[in-house]
């Protein structure tokens, strides 16, 4: 049985039409003049145990307010949902209990107290026995040395311990499902890689259902089995993460310094790839007025690598970026391929 | 009785912490308790500097007046130490923040307010407390067990009072941006409780009983125990009062829960 | 004449600001409507048929106090709260790399925000106050010198306020002083009880502190005709050295102050 059933999920907000300076502002208190954003529209899903579902979509694409329904914050406009067989609005308590939510970054500790005492108090609020609290933690400190900072105020700790704390609070009471919303957000790589770590361990422990928000692709690449794509309220990709790969994921972009840059630089380098690899269709080649040349490569017919030490090999290369793909990018080509 | 039991016990272990952790900043701690000291000394000076000048105020003379002073003192100790998260309510509404409260399964306003406890509070008890036996060795009053527990339910069901009228009015920031002059409105409206509901004529007299029942904060309990035979048959209505606008307060808040949509996240 | 116009837009700027939001202005309007209420009757029954108490007739306490309450919220600009926050986060380093005078900078926000003060709150306060309670200003030559005197008194709360803010730099516990600065003002300046009700003892103390410059002088100069020339420019005089004082002071204070910053580096 699916642990979250959406069905024709629909939430729409009123918007007062705001008009502008001060004349405007006391007229508004007195107008009527509203229009309708239908911030989720009309969208249906199920969620089985145990998956980590990444949950993505550009600003304002109804991720935050998918969420906030799951979670019992806003009251859906119509259709049906369920989280753990609760109706997640009228059963808000009831519903709490069975799920874990990191919101961001705003932590859901005590401020001014010392990370255990928060987690003990979570303890008591849970109802969590003590030796499951005892299993739990022995688990925290093993994934994540918890241990460390067990006596350090949360006031004190870095982002990237506090977002570390917050993951592991969400679930100490080992609820069915976790929602994390933008957890890696603002975080370097290196923290970025063991949050990772611990929210894929964390899943498999106890088949805990993980409904993952984020701006960043790669955490969806690495730890996502399924995707599902929100944009403008509706959803319009839910598949495997091998069929998004099919339609992103075998794309890079490389991007080159050339110093010094000719003006034929750019042709001779195009000529380059096209002799050395005979496969013109693989490569989108560009450059600007700074020197630098990007190549997108479909890394299905010809690998990066490959590129790249071509491009070392023959050309003065003083830098080199590998481009990040743009949410925008992904939903463009979800587009196209729902299209083709 | 076990939800009661349930709440207490995480009541109690969260302000354990949050009393230790923040007794560390002692500076912050003492210089609070003297400012707290000081703003309700000023009234006190207030009603001093008058009756060098008055015999009485509307027939009412110096302890008297301390006494209803103390009472007042006492009924706002409860909001102060218990209620004070809710100066932060409109900032946590407005960035976006208060989204987290929703996420436990507790009671959204125990959740809230739990988060803090007004240590410096406290100093106004213990003040309460002072002026209150100091008016009472007075005033010669007879402190006989029933009166003692009648002097306590009138002043929880003052404290009611107070709590309810500052939860409606952090409320509102639910709906309106900036809320801040709405809860120092409502603050402000405190300051007038401890005097006689009879210095006001008839119109405003009624509006300080029935709309906002300040009368109910001190003034009214207070006769019942100064002058018995003269006390308004309202005061018994003091519970009732307490605990109505406390259900007013309370869906008040509900609706603004509803209401909130976690704008800014 | 470049610097001047800097210092205009910073109080234009935290003027728009402050009636930004006029649904909050209201609330505060209705709460000094409030308190004149509760002033009108509570002097009312302290008087309760004496023509006089201490010099004063019940309509010029009455003036008095009302008077008080606006000057009050006049002044309330936040400058304490505010500073404090911008040496907390940090981000009075910004305002220190312009090409201003720090305390100037800060006046000019707060003044911005007073006049903003003024014309939602104080003004409609007063006019309210003479349409239902028919208090009345008494005219004369008194009303040149309001001006200057609110002006000068404006200057030294200002300068309490600042002084107020600038502790940030030793202490986060802003509250505490802020509260017990509050009502150490608004009593000893006569703001809650006219200075002629005090006992005479304490009223020579309180002559010679500078708390009375803020309220007590200029609503004395607004409540009262009979005074002879002399004696307003005596009344402002006082006010002029305290000012001169205040400004002093405040200037050592920030120069030692901001050596916190310098020493941790912001």
């Amino acid at each position: 049985m699916p642990v979250i059933q959406i069905e024709n999920l629909s939430k729409h907000f009123r918007v007062l039409n705001r008009r502008e300076g001060l004349v405007g502002s006391l007229r508004d208190l007195f107008s009527t003049d509203y229009r309708t954003v239908k911030a989720v529209d009309d969208i249906s899903l199920n969620i089985e145990p145990g998956e980590i579902v990444g949950y993505i979509g550009p600003n304002g694409a109804g991720k935050s307010t998918t969420i906030k329904m799951m979670t019992g914050v806003l009251q859906p406009s119509s259709g049906t949902l369920l989280v753990n067989g609760n109706v997640p609005f009228k059963n808000r308590k009831k519903n709490a209990q069975n799920i874990g939510v990191v919101f961001g970054q705003r932590t859901q500790l005590w401020w001014d107290l010392p990370v255990i005492e928060s987690f003990k108090i979570l303890k008591e609020i849970y109802r969590v026995d003590a030796e499951t609290f005892k299993a739990q933690m022995a688990t925290f400190n093993k994934l994540v040395d918890l241990e460390a900072l067990y006596h350090k105020s949360v006031r004190s700790l870095s982002l990237g311990q506090r977002m570390l704390c917050d993951i592991t609070a969400a679930f100490v009471h080992n609820p069915r499902v976790v929602f994390l919303d933008e957890p890696t957000i603002g975080l370097d790589i290196a923290v970025k890689a063991r949050i990772r770590t611990l929210i894929r361990e964390l899943n498999n422990q106890h088949q805990t259902t993980i409904v993952l928000t984020t701006h960043d692709i790669s955490d969806i690449e690495a730890l996502c089995q399924r995707v599902v794509i929100l944009d403008k309220g509706r959803l319009i990709f839910d598949d495997a993460i091998q069929k998004v790969n099919y339609l992103f994921g075998a794309f890079r972009t490389l991007r080159l310094q050339i110093f010094p840059f000719a003006p034929e630089t750019l042709s001779a380098f195009a000529n380059k790839l096209d002799s050395a690899f005979n496969c013109p269709d693989a490569f989108t080649v560009s450059s600007d007025e700074s020197g630098w040349i990007e190549v997108t490569i479909d890394q299905a017919k010809v690998p990066l690598r490959d590129v790249l030490n071509l491009a070392m090999g023959d050309f003065p290369v003083s830098d080199v970026q590998i481009a990040e793909i743009s949410m925008g990018s992904v939903i463009q080509k979800v587009y196209e391929g729902v299209k083709v | 009785m076990d939800t009661l039991r349930y709440y207490a016990r995480i009541y109690l272990l969260i302000e354990a912490q949050y009393i230790k952790a923040r007794l560390q900043y002692r500076a912050d701690f003492i210089i609070s308790s003297i400012g707290m000291a000081c703003s309700y000394a000023v009234g006190i000076i207030t009603f001093w500097v008058l009756f060098t000048t008055i015999p009485n105020l509307a027939g009412w003379s110096l302890n008297e007046l301390l006494f209803m002073y103390a009472f007042y003192l006492l009924s706002v100790t409860p909001l102060q130490v218990f209620f004070d998260n809710i100066w932060s309510l409109r900032i946590k509404v407005r960035d976006g923040s208060f989204i987290r409260y929703y996420f436990r399964p507790l009671n959204m306003m125990f959740y809230y307010v739990s988060e803090v406890f007004d240590i410096k509070g406290l100093v106004q008890f213990v003040l309460g407390v002072i002026v209150l036996v100091y008016a009472s060795v007075q005033l010669h009053l007879q402190w006989t067990l029933p009166q003692t527990g009648l002097f306590v339910v009138m002043l929880l069901s003052a404290s009611l009072v107070m709590i309810s009228i500052m939860v409606i009015a952090a409320s509102a920031s639910f709906w309106i941006i900036d809320s801040f002059p709405v809860l120092a409105l409502a603050f402000k409206l405190r300051e007038f409780a401890p005097y006689p509901v009879t210095i006001f004529d008839g119109f405003f007299r009624v509006v300080f009983t029935y709309i906002v029942p300040l009368g109910f904060v001190a003034f009214y309990p207070a006769q019942l125990f100064l002058r018995p035979g003269e006390a308004s048959p309202v005061v018994w209505a003091s519970p009732l009062v307490g605990i109505a606008l406390f259900a007013l307060a309370y869906q008040v808040w509900s609706r603004g829960v509803n209401h909130y949509s976690g704008t800014g996240s | 004449m470049r610097r001047y116009l800097g210092y205009f837009h910073i109080v234009k700027a935290s003027f728009m600001a402050s009636i930004v939001y006029p649904v909050g202005t209201f609330f505060t309007l209705i709460g000094n409507l409030v308190y004149i209420t509760v002033v009108f009757f509570l002097w009312h029954s302290i008087y309760s048929g004496a023509d006089t108490l201490h010099g004063m007739t019940f309509n010029q306490t009455f003036i008095y106090l009302t008077l008080a309450g606006s000057v009050l919220i006049l002044f309330k600009t936040y400058t304490d709260w505010a500073l404090s926050s911008r040496i907390i986060d940090g981000s009075i380093v910004s305002d220190l790399i312009k090409p201003l005078d720090f305390q100037v900078q800060t006046f000019a926000q707060s003044l911005g925000f007073a006049l903003g003060n003024g014309v939602l709150i104080t003004l409609p306060s007063l006019l309210l106050m003479v349409v239902l309670f028919h208090g009345s200003f008494p005219l004369g030559i008194n009303l040149l010198f309001f001006p200057v005197s609110l002006g000068l008194a404006y200057m030294l709360s200002f300068c309490l306020d600042y002084a107020v803010g600038l502790t940030a730099f030793y202490t986060q516990s802003l509250w505490g002083i802020s509260i017990t600065k509050e009502v150490i003002v608004s009593l000893l300046s006569g703001a809650l009880i006219p200075l002629a009700f005090f006992p005479e003892g304490l009223q020579r103390v309180l002559q010679l502190l500078p708390f009375q410059a803020i309220y007590s002088i200029p609503l004395l100069i607004a409540t009262s005709s009979q005074l002879q020339i002399a004696d307003y420019f005596q009344l402002l005089l006082v006010q002029i050295a305290w000012t001169i004082v205040f400004l002093v002071l405040t200037r050592l204070f920030f120069n030692r102050a901001i050596r916190v910053l310098v020493v941790n580096g912001g």
